[in-house]
């Protein structure tokens, strides 16, 4: 189920290397079926998934010069305005009628992400990924998860470690105080040990690192950092989750590793590092039974934050009981 | 940022005018009309299973002669108080065979009538064409929109273009023509693109080809007589009944008679449906999916959607018919009429 915004907002919904001027990407952004593609410039433009001659999903189509061409009966539309500029076969004195189009979506695209602007008008919040600057290698992904939108963000709150884990890292569920408002973002810390730790998480005096889970209140956007003992960031991962069919949620992601130098790190950590490995994975596979077993606990401000914004509350069914 | 969010109420929205009826394809349960609902040579003493529509029908052969039921043979009798009003309480179904396969009544059985099932001129009565002629496929969306997909042939210049050519032309032209019972398209291209299958299978060696398609549909069955013929080429009649099986899946034991044509090509054609299905499927699944979704907006159409759009206000006139209990078939309809002049066979 798609969650309605009172305002346009921007959804980070693809990898910018994931659109191509050959073929376009099919995506699902907060429930709306997207044509994603770009022209030979390599301009990105978004279509709705759906050809207005017979409903076909034009991300079936071609990418041709004029547009995106439906790969049914080829009609073609202009990214940029949607409109219909050709009908195979018409002779040269036919017209296309000039209301005949597909509706285009506000597009932009700001560290490695492809954003589209669902609502009505143009957006005028900032692209969730303008404040992305990967050092180094970047490691990304994506994936459609068995988790309804509500539930992913609210469990980035209350448990991350059933969603994603950094290499090395056992996250534990002390959190550090209470979210707080950032901005348009809620944001919680909490303790992290090595996993090579000897000694229990639950008796550390101080844990020598922290997750901070930012999530946006509107839009999906996800950022998860790993930080050491003076909140210096290790590993940052910026990730667009937007809700999917069936109550799934769709993801795509970006991280990468600080150049932050971290002595007391194990050597497995400091080696992994060296080889390049990836810091991070984002699951695409969901322990159901761990998601299940996840308390509501910090995820209740995000309910609130959203009601004071006067935004729909994607209300986990966990908090509704 | 947030402040805009929280500052606005949101306007008082103009009232919305009613959104156009558009056409719903999975909506028509249309009664009173023969089903090939198999190929003969599927038809043994073992009994198959059929669905036109939602209802079930069991065929099988006793002592030769075809019987189509509700139930199982070995079930019906202990069944028969279950039988519907389709079998007038009896279990069993009106069938005739004919062209090759058994036909099944849907609708009253009092209003079975053979002189209904359609002339098919390029089949013989008996069936006598050899197994190669015979195909089953299955698609993935309901039966009126595999019958669209066959009214508008742009479509095989995309979505086909590897098997039976792109759409370059010196001229395309399509023509409509119809009764209450009826559509037939027919459409005329000059200097075409040889289709590919032509030339590789066919032997085709020139490089441009005219082409004229005649397509007959019968509202009711969704039974679409078909007839192609490509000069330099080859007539390739087929017959494509689109069996309704429910809102979503249709379908069709095909027939083309090649036996015309030069080998390998007659062999090769009939089996062209194993490379084309896939390709149709790959579109009209999605699209079926989609007309069970309230919109507010109605398809868009082209000029060469005239046939199929003459097509959709058949299936519609005809389905008002029905509803108001008018079910007998209209006075411009013959199904049995001789179509040989229609379909081009004598030109």
């Amino acid at each position: 189920m798609n969650h309605p915004t009172s305002s346009t907002t921007w959804w980070a919904c693809a990898l910018s290397e994931s659109v191509n001027d050959k073929k376009p990407l099919a995506v699902v952004c907060n429930g709306q079926a997207l044509a994603l593609f770009r022209n030979a410039a390599g301009v990105a433009f978004a279509l709705e998934d759906r050809c207005p001659h017979r409903r076909v999903p034009l991300s079936l189509g071609t990418v041709k010069p004029g547009g995106l061409q439906c790969g049914y009966h080829g009609w073609t539309f202009d990214g940029a305005s949607g409109a219909c500029n050709a009908i195979p076969n018409l002779r040269d004195t036919e017209r296309v009628p000039p209301r005949y189009g597909a509706r285009a979506y506000p597009i932009a695209e700001a560290g490695g992400f492809v954003h589209v602007g669902l609502g009505e008008g143009r957006p005028a919040d900032a692209l969730p990924g303008a404040g992305y600057r990967p050092q180094g290698k970047e490691f990304t992904g994506s994936a459609t998860v068995s988790a309804a939108h509500g539930e992913y963000l609210a469990a980035m709150l209350d448990g991350p470690e059933c969603l994603l884990a950094f290499d090395g890292v056992r996250m534990t569920d002390f959190f550090l105080g209470d979210p707080r408002r950032e901005g348009d973002r809620l944001v919680l810390e909490r303790g992290a040990v090595w996993k090579s730790q000897m000694l229990p998480s639950n008796f550390v005096v101080d844990y020598p690192l922290m997750v901070r889970t930012a999530v946006a209140l509107a839009g999906g956007a996800i950022q998860v950092d790993l930080l050491d003992a003076d909140a210096s960031p290790l590993v940052t991962v910026l990730m667009g989750a937007s809700p999917n069919r069936r109550g799934t949620t769709s993801l795509c992601w970006r991280g990468f590793r600080h150049a932050t130098r971290l002595p007391g790190a194990p050597l497995r950590w400091r080696g992994a590092r060296a080889l390049g490995k990836p810091p991070f994975e984002v699951f695409d596979q969901i322990q159901g039974a761990a998601l299940a077993a996840l308390l509501v606990a910090p995820s209740r401000e995000l309910q609130a934050a959203r009601a004071e914004l006067a935004l729909p509350v994607p209300v986990p069914a966990s908090a509704a009981a | 940022m947030i402040a805009t969010i929280l500052a606005e109420a949101p306007p008082v929205e103009a009232p919305r005018k009613a959104p156009r009826r558009d056409w719903t394809p999975i909506n028509y349960d249309l009664r009173d009309t023969w089903f090939p609902v198999s190929h003969s040579r599927d038809v043994s003493e073992r009994p198959i299973r059929r669905i036109i529509h939602a209802q079930a029908y069991f065929l099988w052969r006793q002592h030769g002669r075809p019987m189509a039921a509700e139930f199982r043979p070995d079930q019906l009798e202990r069944l028969r108080p279950q039988a519907s009003a389709f079998t007038g309480g009896s279990g069993l179904y009106p069938v005739v065979e004919r062209y090759g396969y058994l036909w099944a009544w849907y609708g009253n059985p009092e209003h079975a009538d053979a002189r209904q099932i359609p002339h098919i001129p390029f089949l013989p009565l008996d069936g006598s064409l050899p197994g190669y002629t015979q195909r089953t496929v299955r698609f993935d969306a309901t039966s009126a929109l595999s019958v669209e997909n066959l009214i508008d042939l742009t479509h095989a210049d995309f979505l086909h273009a590897n098997t039976i050519g792109d759409g370059i032309s010196d001229s395309d032209v399509v023509e409509v023509e119809w009764t209450s019972e009826t559509v037939t398209r027919t459409r005329t291209v000059t200097q075409k693109s040889v289709a590919p299958i032509m030339r590789w299978v066919g032997g085709v060696r020139a490089r441009f080809q005219d082409f004229r398609a005649v397509l007959h549909v019968h509202l009711r069955s969704n039974v679409c007589v078909s007839y192609p013929r490509f000069r330099p080429g080859y007539d390739v009649p087929n017959l494509q009944p689109f069996l309704p099986v429910g809102k979503h899946r249709s379908r069709g034991d095909v027939t083309f008679n090649t036996t015309a044509a030069p080998a390998p090509f007659r062999y090769v054609m009939p089996r062209i449906a194993y490379v084309i299905q896939p390709q149709d499927n790959s579109v009209v699944r999605p699209q079926n999916a989609t007309y069970f979704e309230p919109g507010e907006r109605p398809d868009l159409h082209s000029r060469f959607d005239t046939p199929g759009t003459r097509y959709r206000f058949q299936m519609e006139q005809l389905a008002a018919r029905q509803r108001r209990g008018e079910m007998a078939y209209g006075a411009d309809a013959d199904p049995e009429r001789d179509i040989s002049a229609l379909l081009g066979m004598k030109d």
